[in-house]
């Protein structure tokens, strides 16, 4: 058996000592674990059926690798490359604080097969192509703007709308609705004379030696427009831009918004606002990179809500434990069958809302939910959000939500009294809910907080309230008093006065974030 | 659809292709890798190949093949159990991995039964009759998510509500079993084609007994019949602390005989509370050992009145009234209790039936070995806890948890001596496995382990499903 070594694989060893394999990341079924929506995480396991494409199955083979009772060949490339990095398994996971990291352990591997001369031939011309062209479809990069037709855009601008190559070549429609969507709504913006691949797709492969140079050349390339602020409407890029590009240790001093972002700030200031004439039922599928890698679940949702005559239904699977698309991790461009088969399976789920569009919010999962319908016979259809905003009546009008008094006084109350959140780190986040109205308190620092009127995106624990229950609450001077109340509200609920809760997180990530002595406090424990 | 290809050199492969086709049958080293354990450290054989059948007559007809050629095949479930019981003993078995087959086969409300496909996991089925208004009685092992039930009664799993409703074969009405030679048998009233599937006890000799605890050796399970019970939505819970195990075990005991609770957990030691349950006795000094009950009836007040009496079956225990929090998130996390103790390293457990009254005898041989091994200076964890079941006994779990590999070799040393305590000691495993065997067939009565081989030599006379099991060795 020749000698590989894994450098980059290595470091997980002592991560991979802690699956205990209790099969959760392959079979968990949406009853279980505090109402947590997990349904069955692997979209590819649930394709291929054995439980070698599972985490946990992943996670013995990497044992085995790493231990040498396994000879590194083509089979260990093609189990490799058939993961679409969605981080469903992850986030199912509660074995660890943040869950085993799968997603870092395949990239790993990736990187280390490719160091030792295991290559994808595909792969290695995406490569070829991002080096040379600076896009992964071979492409000329001196076509990148073409897509725009005759528009001319300025060299200086508030906002960079940053394009990604699949919009710029392949998904055009997304890049040429959203450029329109942004000129529609007034918005001062350009895009780049010469943007190069944000570098998504040789990361996801184990590819990352040019890296550096496309990161660098993009961020010159942005500060010469003098942006404040870049906006993508690819899921891909955005993941990159806020996650990878930080931990390659480049730094820039823009702010990066996902274009689902942006559009939820312009409604909410009143700059824009959408509606359709007739009534229309909706779902909306959570690009993973978008939702589970950037924790963007709810930004979207709330365009989508704030829409005229518009009704969201969500999937059987949604946010953290939405199934992937298929097209992620370099699935679709490796296996394209396999690709088809996991989106044809989140085709169904969106089929069973009844819903008669499927929006989603990245060029990647748009082709993929698009093939994945052609691929069963789905009458769904697909869109990208931008591409749904074109198409309704846009106008300037600021849709007030009128805010419940008792949400308000709620808000009001806890805002001025943080020592309730005494104990919490920053960082926590709590999600409270009066009858359908919901709010979150974000930790800000020691006893400091925020009160967010809006749904979080990611709390650790949700907290249901019975009106009166807060009527109760909220006449206590001392914070001591509403600790012991709601304790009360707890333990001994009647049907007028309880207070129940979700925990979001597993137990081992709320104690780091401090929750025992908050748990303390209200006399739980 | 296949990714990792097959290395189409196991000598069944063509003919089990011929059976399921392609996609179903692999017996590449990768794919097979991800069969060679369950959720413990043991390991035995890798099974040649793994075949994923669809229905009973694929079963079947596996199993035909097996029987032809005398090959050796080992039914496996969810795989996450932790006793290695669905690891072959021999080299070259074909492995069953049988979560394909989970269908709801048939809600029988008239005689208050579900019959599903032998690879539905526990929480699915939970899922699937809370729609209806149902529930099970045992609802499932701590793995349940993935565990499937026809798994679960093969190894006599305990879990979820065992308290009131016993382990889990107790749940089982009938099963549909194919057997060592393909032939098909069904249990209970099923003997009569015209009878609904409503009782196990019926006519003859209690023929489903003999398949539950088998560990696969004796059929492959491919359909069982339930029981289940109205839903009942009243739910009321309590936590009790006292300042030694002795009396918890009293208070314990008398709650368990009353049959007051449809989960009844009792923790051992305070050492190992935050292990068990962060924070649960920072603000109780003097508390050494807890008692944690959730009830559920179809009533209200039958509900708080059940609380009011294990109260005072605890105060007069000197027991005290620590709220209820823990018995809530015990119950709310059903399934997913066990999984953040992993953070503290790979766990060693001792699960085993034991006397309630024998648990503080338990204890006191455990302490011992963990002073002995330094377990605490070495930072391996440990929880001791006791799950009720039925109307005397518990299943008491000691589990340690080597925190790096490097600890592993300390920590096995420590758990051979406790899985030696617990048998000395008067317990008797559920499930038997690689983490038993060897220690069971010391103890076993001569007359009892011949019948039941006398049994399997007539069921199974070549010996093909699950051989070696039972037989020690590993």
């Amino acid at each position: 058996m020749a000698k590989v070594n894994f450098p980059n694989l290595e470091p997980f060893k002592d991560e991979l000592w802690l699956c205990g394999r209790c099969g959760d990341c392959s079979l968990a079924d949406k009853i279980v674990a505090s109402d947590r929506g997990v349904n069955h995480p692997c979209g590819v396991k649930n394709v291929l059926g054995f439980e070698t494409y599972s985490a946990k199955g992943r996670i013995m083979v990497i044992n085995d690798i790493l231990d040498g009772n396994l000879e590194i060949n083509q089979d260990i490339v093609d189990l490799a490359y058939a993961c679409n990095i969605c981080k469903n398994c992850q986030e199912t996971c509660m074995a660890t604080a943040d869950g085993i990291r799968i997603p870092d352990m395949m990239e790993a591997l990736r990187k280390d097969l490719v160091a030792n001369g295991f290559s994808v031939q595909k792969h290695e011309e995406i490569e070829n192509s991002i080096i040379n062209e600076f896009n992964p479809y071979k492409e000329t990069k001196d076509f990148r703007l073409k897509v725009f037709g005759d528009r001319e855009f300025p060299e200086k601008a508030e906002v960079v709308y940053f394009t990604g190559c699949t919009s710029s070549y392949r998904e055009k429609e997304i890049a040429v609705t959203t450029v329109e969507l942004l000129s529609k709504i007034g918005i001062n913006y350009t895009v780049l004379p010469d943007e190069r691949c944000c570098g998504s797709i040789l990361l996801r492969l184990g590819r990352e030696k040019i890296f550096g140079d496309l990161t660098k050349h993009n961020i010159e390339s942005i500060k010469r427009t003098g942006a404040k602020m870049v906006v993508t409407a690819c899921a891909g890029c955005y993941r990159t831009w806020k996650i990878d590009v930080i931990e390659a240790g480049y730094k820039y001093d823009f702010q990066v918004l996902h274009i689902t972002e942006f559009l939820d700030e312009l409604i909410s200031k009143g700059v824009a606002s959408f509606e359709l004439e007739d009534r229309l039922r909706v779902t909306y599928h959570d690009p993973c990179h978008l939702g589970r890698h950037s924790e963007v679940y709810e930004a979207p949702r709330r365009v989508i809500e704030s829409i005229g005559n518009v009704e969201l239904v969500e999937m059987t699977t949604n946010k953290r434990y939405a199934h992937c698309c298929g097209s992620g991790g370099g699935l679709k461009g490796t296996y394209g069958d396999l690709a088809n088969e996991v989106a044809g399976n989140r085709i169904r789920e969106a089929e069973e809302t009844g819903a008669e569009f499927l929006l989603t919010a990245c060029p990647f999962c748009f082709r993929g939910l698009k093939d994945g319908a052609r691929h069963i016979g789905s009458d769904i259809k697909v869109l990208d959000l931008p591409t749904f905003l074109l198409d309704t009546k846009i106008s300037k009008s600021m849709k007030r939500v009128k805010e419940e008094p008792l949400k308000l006084k709620f808000m009001e109350y806890l805002a001025n009294h943080p020592m309730i959140f005494d104990g919490l780190k920053k960082g926590a986040i709590i999600e409270y809910e009066i009858e359908d109205s919901r709010f979150h308190i974000e930790v800000t620092g020691k006893r400091e907080i925020i009160a967010n009127p809006q749904r979080a995106d990611n709390p650790d624990v949700e907290l249901m309230f019975s009106p009166a229950a807060v009527t109760t609450l909220v006449t206590f001077d001392s914070e001591d008093k509403y600790a012991e109340q709601f304790g009360k509200f707890f333990k001994e609920p009647t049907d007028l006065e309880w207070i129940r809760f979700n925990l979001r997180l597993n137990i081992v990530k709320l104690l780091m974030k401090g929750y025992r002595k908050f748990a303390q406090k209200a006399g739980l424990i | 659809m296949t990714v990792v290809k097959a290395a189409a050199s196991h000598q069944l492969y063509d003919e089990l292709v011929a059976i399921v086709g392609q996609e179903r049958v692999n017996d590449n080293p990768v794919i097979i890798s991800a069969y060679s354990k369950d959720a413990c450290h043991l390991e035995a054989e890798r099974p040649g190949i793994v075949v994923m059948p669809n229905s009973v007559e694929e079963v079947q007809k596996i199993v035909k093949l097996c029987a032809k050629t005398k090959s050796p095949i080992m039914p496996s479930g969810g795989r996450n159990g932790i006793c290695g019981a669905c690891l072959p003993r021999v080299p070259n078995a074909v492995m069953l991995d049988m979560v394909n087959m989970k269908k709801l086969v048939k809600l029988d409300e008239d005689v208050m039964t579900v019959t599903v496909e032998s690879g539905m996991r526990w929480a699915e089925l939970i899922h699937i009759l809370d729609n209806h208004g149902y529930k099970l009685g045992f609802r499932g092992p701590y793995g349940g998510n993935a565990a499937t039930i026809a798994g679960s009664v093969s190894i006599n799993s305990m879990g979820y509500a065992a308290s009131k409703f016993g382990p889990a074969p107790e749940g089982v009405v009938s099963l549909e079993v194919v057997l060592p030679s393909g032939e098909i048998v069904r249990t209970g009233s099923a003997w009569n084609k015209d009878a609904q599937v409503f009782t196990r006890y019926s006519s003859f000799a209690d023929l489903t007994g003999i398949f539950l605890g088998d560990h696969g050796t004796l059929g492959v399970k491919t359909k069982l019949t339930l029981k289940i019970y109205p839903n009942a939505p009243f739910s009321s819970y309590i936590d009790l602390g006292f300042t030694n195990l002795e009396d918890a075990a009293i208070a314990f005991l008398e709650i368990q005989k009353r049959g007051l609770t449809e989960e009844l957990n009792c923790l051992l030691a305070r050492e190992s509370a935050d292990t068990y349950f962060p924070g649960l006795l920072d603000s109780h000094p003097g508390i050494n050992a807890t008692i944690h009950s959730v009830i559920m009836e179809t009533d209200q007040q039958l509900a708080e009145r059940k609380v009011q009496i294990i109260r005072e079956i605890g105060q007069e225990l000197k027991g005290k009234d620590l709220g209820n929090f823990a018995a809530q998130i015990h119950w709310a996390e059903k399934f997913n209790e066990v999984q953040p103790m992993y953070n503290n390293g790979f766990w060693l457990n001792t699960c085993h039936l034991r006397p309630i009254v024998r648990l503080p005898e338990l204890m006191k041989r455990m302490r011992t070995i963990f002073k002995k091994y330094n377990l605490e200076k070495n930072g391996i964890k440990w929880i001791a806890d006791a799950l009720a079941v039925d109307r005397a006994y518990t299943a008491a779990w000691v589990t340690i948890f080597a925190p790096t590999r490097d600890k592993m070799e300390l920590a096995e040393k420590a758990w051979n001596e406790m899985l030696d305590a617990a048998i000395e000691t008067g317990g008797c495993p559920y499930w038997n496995g690689l983490l038993w065997e060897n220690r069971t067939l010391e103890k076993v009565e001569e007359n009892f382990i011949q019948l039941y081989r006398t049994l399997k030599n007539a069921i199974d006379p070549d010996n093909i499903m699950a051989p070696n099991v039972f037989e020690g060795g590993y």
